[in-house]
């Protein structure tokens, strides 16, 4: 394991890089998730039926496709379309969609488990429906949304692996590459599969203190 | 010509392809719930040490991604060993572990629940641990685990298509091969992913059914 | 003026509300009896819009709350309490209360909260002024949900059922604040089971019987032998009552 070590040295800096661009490409993704899945979630919750059934095929559609059948689809296919953008750029962009499936559902349920009689009040003081909708409907889901939505966004980092497939060189693309020039394969994937438990472990200790942060002064059992 | 249309062959390809990836998903799912429940059981004696060690490496199997996971199996373990790794070996092993570690979850938890309410009652009459476990705990055990299951399997489906990137000839790895030749991107995977969506779509019948069968025969059956 | 006029409510075909007249004048205090189920609330959710009549007309001030812009009208002169409080979970009290002052009557938000202030000292509340609901009793609470009545400035304060949830003490509480405004001149149309504090601070008593206004007299006719108690109904309504 020495030996290993010190010949593994001079590809720490690259590998950085990798895991740079992951996380680049997990903090964009998340921002798109949540706010896509805000959206799909508010037509889900929609009066228009034909905005409901919009949302809740795009969930179920996006939900039982395997992401990378779905990055396939977009790696290759924009481009058909005259779309050229790059691979990270297109990865985020999967990303963000599948993602947004799963936020969406989190945060419909997160809608679903507002009293009523709150929004009664809201409404009985005047209130508009977008005020009502902005000021509490939304910030009660979230609240209430963030321990659920923490492991679909640390899904959303498992996930982002499946970059590499596309010649994105995030933190597996770079492994990949270091375990080949180093012929080290098992030490190599073995630290990075450690890496990344450490990176979701972070990240589940970060979404348990927005949690608290959000839910100050909330009985445990409510929140 | 650089484009090559599609033929009727393809169906046949696309079919093969279909059969992998069910072949290689009931095999895993067989291979990972025996497993799961031999740890279950392993872990519900204390066996001191092991118990530790195996929800130390399920957690990480959870927290890493399969594909990196993948990577080790295929690559660094010929490498570390010098064993002999077919694609599909790799395949089988990682799946089956990976779905392992989810199960021994789910029956864990599924345990748990039903042990705080009636072990005490039990053990008054003095039946041995085995004997609880085997009467009373596991058929209840089994009908709180149902329903996550069957989650599980459905996203355990779509993690199977991962196994395309070391080559096995899987429903996605057809899909490469069909987009590399006809170059008609948004046909291939929108078929492909329709596919893989009809799976899921049965899968989740199928277990639904299995479901309320269950929830059934345990209300007639009572304790 | 809050005028109700040949009010009827349906739930499918159950007639919950029928043709229910009613005035109440600027200053009065008018309260509601009648046993659950008469459909009290019901009442109070046909003025404050909450559901849709099924025949006749409210107005409050003279607008009509069937009616988009008339429901608004009359939403910014009237406020309710809730039995159940409804406050926002996810707002401070200060939040609570300054949540529609600012957003519906477009005040400043340091004019609301000063305003907020002011009331949350006068029912006692001054230290929890940034604390979370679920951090308070239920006292509080509907202390609470009366200051963020009080700070839409209404002419027109509706309560149904505001003590239902409390215990004695807390009732006490919460009783004592409103006796107060209803001293100072405050226009209420109140829904309790508190008889004798009802008693006590109404003008006026009006009583439903299955969604029917049998009865509405000045507080002491109601209490009279000549005028509510000769209502065989009412008699045997206000004995139950003040027995437990
Ligand atoms: N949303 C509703 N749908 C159907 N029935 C209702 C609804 N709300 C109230 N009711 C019925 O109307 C009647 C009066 O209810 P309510 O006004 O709450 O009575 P009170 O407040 O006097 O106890 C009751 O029989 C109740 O079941
Ligand atoms: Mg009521």
């Amino acid at each position: 394991m020495i030996r290993s070590w010190n010949a593994l040295e001079p590809h720490l800096g690259f590998l950085l890089e990798g895991f740079a661009l992951t996380v680049a490409a997990c903090v964009l993704a998340v921002a798109g998730a949540v706010v896509l899945g805000a959206l799909i979630a508010s037509l889900r919750t929609a009066r228009s039926r034909a905005a409901r059934t919009v949302a809740a095929v795009y969930c179920d559609l996006f939900r039982n496709v395997p992401f990378i059948v779905q990055l396939f689809f977009f790696f290759y296919g924009l481009p058909e379309l005259g779309i050229y953008i790059g691979a990270f750029e297109t990865g985020v962009l999967a990303m963000s969609i599948a993602g947004g499936a799963f936020v969406a559902d989190v945060i419909r349920a997160g809608i679903l488990s507002i009293e009523q009689g709150v929004i009664e009040a809201a409404r009985v003081f005047g209130l508009s429906r977008w005020q009502i909708f902005s000021r509490i409907v939304m910030p009660n889901a979230l609240r209430v949304s963030v321990r659920p939505m923490g492991s679909v966004l640390i899904n959303l980092v498992l996930t982002s692996s499946i970059l590499s497939t596309i010649t994105v060189n995030e933190l597996t693309g770079t492994a990949k590459i270091v375990a080949a020039t180093t012929f080290m394969p098992f030490e190599v994937y073995a630290v990075l599969l450690v890496l990344y438990a450490a990176l979701t472990y972070t990240l589940s200790l970060a979404v348990t203190g927005v949690h608290r942060r959000l839910n100050r002064g909330m009985p445990e059992a409510v929140a | 010509m650089r484009y090559a249309d599609f033929t009727p062959y393809d169906l046949v390809l696309l079919a093969q392809g279909l059969g992998v990836t069910l072949g290689l998903f009931a095999a895993t799912t067989l291979i990972g719930l025996a497993l799961g429940a031999a740890l279950t059981v392993l872990h519900y004696y204390r066996v001191p040490v092991i118990g530790h060690v195996v929800v130390a490496v399920t957690e990480l199997l959870k927290n890493s991604p399969v594909l990196v996971q993948l990577f080790l199996v295929f690559f660094g373990m010929p490498a570390f060993f010098q064993v002999n790794m077919t694609p599909v070996t790799a395949a089988l092993l990682t799946v089956s572990l990976n779905t392992a570690a989810f199960a021994f979850v789910i029956f864990r938890s599924g345990v748990e629940a039903v042990e705080r309410d009636q072990i005490e009652a039990a053990r008054v009459f003095g039946h041995s641990r085995w004997q609880i476990l085997r009467r009373i705990i596991s058929p209840q055990a089994a009908a709180f685990s149902v329903g996550p299951l069957i989650g599980l399997l459905v996203n355990q489906l779509q993690v199977t298509s991962l196994i395309s990137v070391i080559g096995v000839a899987d429903l996605t790895k057809i899909g490469n091969i069909l987009n590399l030749r006809t170059l008609e991107p948004f046909v291939v995977w929108s078929v492909i992913g329709l596919t893989y969506y009809l799976c899921a779509k049965a899968l989740a019948a199928l277990g639904g059914r299995l479901e309320r069968h269950l929830r059934r025969s345990v209300v007639w059956q009572g304790l | 003026m809050i005028e109700i006029n040949n009010v009827e409510k349906r739930f499918g075909s159950a007639e919950v509300l029928k043709r229910i007249n009613l005035k109440v004048e600027p200053g009065e205090v008018v309260t509601i009896l009648g046993s659950s189920g008469s459909g009290k609330s019901t009442l109070i959710r046909c003025i404050n819009g909450l559901e849709a009549l099924s025949g006749g007309a409210i107005r409050v001030d003279g607008h009509d709350v069937s009616t988009s812009a008339g429901l608004a009208a009359a939403r910014r002169r009237s406020a309710t309490v809730f039995q159940l409080f409804n406050l926002y979970p996810h707002m401070t009290v200060l939040r609570n209360v300054t949540l529609a002052p600012i957003q519906v009557l477009g005040q400043p938000r340091a004019e609301a909260e000063a305003q907020a202030r002011a009331l949350i000292d006068l029912v006692g509340l001054t230290e929890h002024a940034d604390a979370y609901p679920q951090r308070l009793s239920g006292g509080q609470r509907q202390r609470v949900g009366i200051c963020r009545a009080l700070a839409m400035q209404p002419r027109y304060l509706l309560l149904d059922e505001v003590t239902s949830a409390l215990d004695p003490e807390m009732t006490g509480e919460v009783l004592a604040i409103l006796a107060r405004l209803a001293a100072e001149g405050t226009t209420m149309v109140f829904v309790t089971h508190e008889i004798e504090f009802a008693r006590r601070i109404s003008d006026r008593i009006v009583f439903l019987e299955a969604g029917e206004l049998i009865v509405d007299m000045p507080t002491e006719a109601f209490f009279s032998e000549e005028g509510g108690l000769a209502v065989p109904r009412i008699r045997k309504f206000l004995s139950k009552m003040t027995k437990d």
